[in-house]
């Protein structure tokens, strides 16, 4: 079995391996101050609403960015109105489409330059912004240009139109990616935006409203305003906007959900997770580990679908571990631009003080603290080394809360029953991993679990074509796929 | 010639497949439509919950039966509703007609609504329909036994159960579902019927953290639906709200009964066979 023997050599990664850098180095400007883009017009914003974004790697101060006041939001929700009935909502769909189309190749083009952008504002790896974000933004918009001219069959037996004007507010754990997966199912069905991402990562946006210019999206569809929690508020309580998509928390979430109870604004909202990772004795062991390791360090943790909380079945927890601990000492954290990297910086100093609280917790509640990668964590910057918690019970904090960083709590399970019924016990719904090489039980547990994403034999993987999104307090409506339409379209 | 003393009925509750009267012992007195005094139990707070409880035990054995045997059951409710045609209400041939339209969607809906999804990578991803678990549902009073099958029928052919909450003013058309239900081969607790204060009801409803969807006509719950949605926010709990009976529900509403689960199932092999064993 997988048991290791005693006698094995125990492998020492940590300043055995020659770490030569290799950073990208394809120049991507920054500017000094960002603004909104508004009727097609990028505006600097006001003096006085200026506030700082860091560079998460370096903890260095990155840009000035401007934040959005509800006038500001007012202008840029009449400039979407205009434009959509003006321009865009009546728009011929295969007009429409070709936009998009016009959009992704332009995405393509310049993918390298936002990759490295994005990596700098957001900490994550260059492997990942280059190898996942980028291909799977310009294939959003790529995926949902097709449907433009196709949107009679979105919809069994019924005739579509537009809702109007979309207020879409994003997070920062993946920029650009989900302002593809809200801008391109929203553009396709003829709606126009008014975009708001996070306040600590606004960079790739602002270039991404420069791409929209160069391909001649008419002035007013797409407009972005920068700001934080004020800036989305106002967005969401704005009485033109016809439809919310937020992805964030789940508190934020609730707030939202309450602010426009009764209003008859449609939502879309993806929020928080704990998803589990179901490890069967009779998995795949090496690319079990595998998908564990992208369940949980994939993006620092930062991802509300990561594979938070491990459950193994009891007979093979041990080994498992011992696997689990061997790959994660061959994990190297540092520079985001180095494209070695595999685990980057959390995105800003309060996501890393929030984790090392967690992770405080979870000693405080008994948890054994495990830390491991192959070189040392960076002093400099947000970085907090892939951590294990064992020893965890269903009812710990670090089981039932959603940690956002590169925490695993691992647990164990006997029967596939108790693997279900700890999988289901949490208040989330999002997303799920079993691994068995057992057809029957794959399916069995898999359509069991309490989650609106499964990967059975696998882990965080994403596709235009797929919808994605929650059950329970993880939010409603799905992105991705013809699903992905159904949000975006009212019947005639 | 005296004329007979007829008996009265007092109209219960059914829960669980069972007639039971309000915990509160509580009754609202109404006029049938032979301007007759008849008494309705009144269902309380915990008549609720305790309906959410049994509801909740008989989401999973009902979403586990095949779609066949649901759209047979439905069927079957259909058959149950005609024999007792003579003592029903005026109009409820079209309820009937209803139950057989959801009937017939049961094993085709999910055709209808998945979808095999062609991922750029070597999985095998489908979106299906799971169905969202309990549903409290509150159709409109002005559309009679027809919206009463229809927010029944709907929920579970879509596999969910339901707890019906219905105003006191309608309690002859509820008791009319009702006891064609217990005659039906519908396991307890997959429909249960609650009459009472329908404000009062839906409010408990809102209120409670194990209730996976709201289901409201919007003629009987206009004026609530904020305070509904607001309370709601706490479990961001699904809502669907239909205009009424006239029509039965389109696929994209009964989609909206259920959540879009997508899996992705590795279609590939692991080089040199599975290293785990």
């Amino acid at each position: 079995m997988n048991q290791q023997k005693p006698s094995d050599p125990t492998l020492k990664l940590r300043g055995a391996l020659p770490l030569a850098p290799a950073p990208e180095r394809c120049p991507a400007p920054v500017p000094e101050r960002l603004g909104h883009f508004i009727g097609g017009e990028v505006v600097p914003g006001r003096d006085e609403s200026l506030f700082t974004s860091y560079e998460p790697a370096t903890g260095e101060p990155l840009c000035q960015v401007a934040a959005a006041d509800a006038e500001e939001v007012d202008r840029a929700v009449t400039a979407a109105r205009s434009a959509f009935d003006r321009v865009w909502g009546g728009m011929p769909g295969a007009e429409r489409g070709k936009y998009l189309y016009r959009i992704a190749r332009r995405i393509q083009e310049r993918s390298r330059e936002l990759a490295v952008l994005e990596s700098r504002d957001n900490g994550k790896p260059i492997r990942e912004t280059r190898d996942v974000d980028l291909p799977l933004v310009a294939a959003h918009f790529f995926y949902y240009a097709g449907w433009a001219d196709k949107l009679d069959y979105a919809i069994p037996g019924q005739r579509v139109r537009p809702v109007g004007v979309a207020g879409q507010i994003i997070p920062w754990n993946f920029p650009l990616l989900m302002a593809a997966w809200k801008l391109a199912p929203a553009l396709a069905t003829g709606n126009t935006v008014v975009l708001k991402p996070a306040e600590t990562t606004p960079l790739t946006a602002m270039m991404l409203a420069e791409i929209l210019a160069e391909a001649e999206l008419p002035p007013g569809v797409v407009n972005i305003v920068n700001g934080a929690g004020a800036t989305g508020a106002a967005l969401v309580d704005h009485p033109g906007v016809d439809k919310i998509a937020f992805t964030g928390s789940t508190e934020v979430g609730r707030i939202i959900t309450r602010a426009t109870a009764g209003s008859g604004k449609r939502l879309t909202m993806e929020l928080g997770g704990k998803g589990a990772n179901i490890v069967f004795a009779d998995a795949a062991l090496d690319q079990a580990v595998e998908g564990v390791i992208d369940g949980i360090f994939f993006n620092q943790g930062q991802v509300c679908c990561a594979g938070s909380r491990l459950l193994i079945e009891e007979g093979i927890a041990a080994a498992f571990l011992d696997r689990l601990k061997r790959r994660i000492e061959t994990l190297r954290i540092g520079d985001p631009l180095d494209k070695n990297t595999d685990v980057g910086a959390l995105n800003s100093v309060e996501q890393l003080q929030r984790v090392q609280r967690y992770i405080e917790i979870g000693r405080r509640q008994g948890a054994a603290v495990w830390q491991g990668s192959a070189c040392p964590t960076p002093e400099q910057g947000y970085f907090v080394a892939p951590t294990l918690l064992t020893g965890v019970q269903q009812t710990d904090t670090v089981v039932r809360e959603e940690i956002f960083g590169p925490v695993l709590s691992v647990l164990t399970f006997r029967t596939p029953d108790e693997a279900i019924r700890k999988a289901n016990d949490t208040e989330y719904g999002l997303a799920a991993s079993v691994w068995t090489e057992k057809a029957s039980k794959l399916f069995e547990v898999a359509h069991a679990l309490n989650s609106g994403v499964v990967w059975a034999n696998g882990a965080n993987l994403f596709d235009p074509a797929s919808p994605f999104g929650g059950m329970r307090h993880s939010g409603f409506g799905r992105e991705g796929g013809i699903a992905g339409l159904w949000p975006y379209l009212e019947i005639q | 010639m005296s004329a007979r003393l007829t008996i009265d009925k007092t109209l219960k509750l059914y829960v669980g497949g069972k007639f039971i009267r309000s915990e509160s012992g509580r009754t609202m007195p109404i006029e049938d439509e032979d301007h007759r005094a008849v008494n309705v139990a009144r269902g309380s707070r915990k008549d609720l919950r305790e309906a959410i409880r049994i509801a909740r035990a008989a989401t999973g054995p009902w979403a586990g039966r095949t779609a066949y045997n649901r759209g047979q059951i439905l069927y079957r409710l259909a058959e149950m509703l005609e024999g007792r045609l003579p003592s029903l209400s005026p109009g409820a041939e079209a309820a009937i007609d209803r139950v057989v339209h959801h009937a017939g969607w049961s094993d085709k809906i999910a055709a209808v609504l998945s979808a095999l999804n062609p991922v750029s990578t070597t999985y095998v991803n489908y979106a299906r329909m799971r169905p969202l678990g309990v549903v409290c549902a509150a159709p409109d009073p002005a559309d009679g036994l027809l919206g009463l099958v229809e927010a029944a029928a709907a929920n579970a052919v879509m596999g969910n159960a339901t707890v019906l909450l219905i105003d006191a003013r309608s309690a002859t058309a509820a008791a009319e579902l009702a006891e064609a239900l217990a005659t039906s081969d519908f396991p307890g607790g997959v429909i249960n019927v609650l009459t009472g204060e329908l404000a009062e009801l839906l409010h408990h409803a809102a209120d409670h953290d194990d209730v996976d969807g709201l289901y409201l006509a919007h003629g009987a719950t206009a004026s609530l639906q904020g305070e509904l949605e607001a309370a709601g926010a706490r479990v961001l709990r699904r809502m669907l709200v239909v205009p009424g009976a006239a029509r039965p529900a389109t696929p994209i509403q009964l989609q909206k009964l259920a959540e879009v689960q997508t899996v992705w199932v590795s279609a590939y092999e692991p080089q040199g066979g599975a290293p785990g064993y």
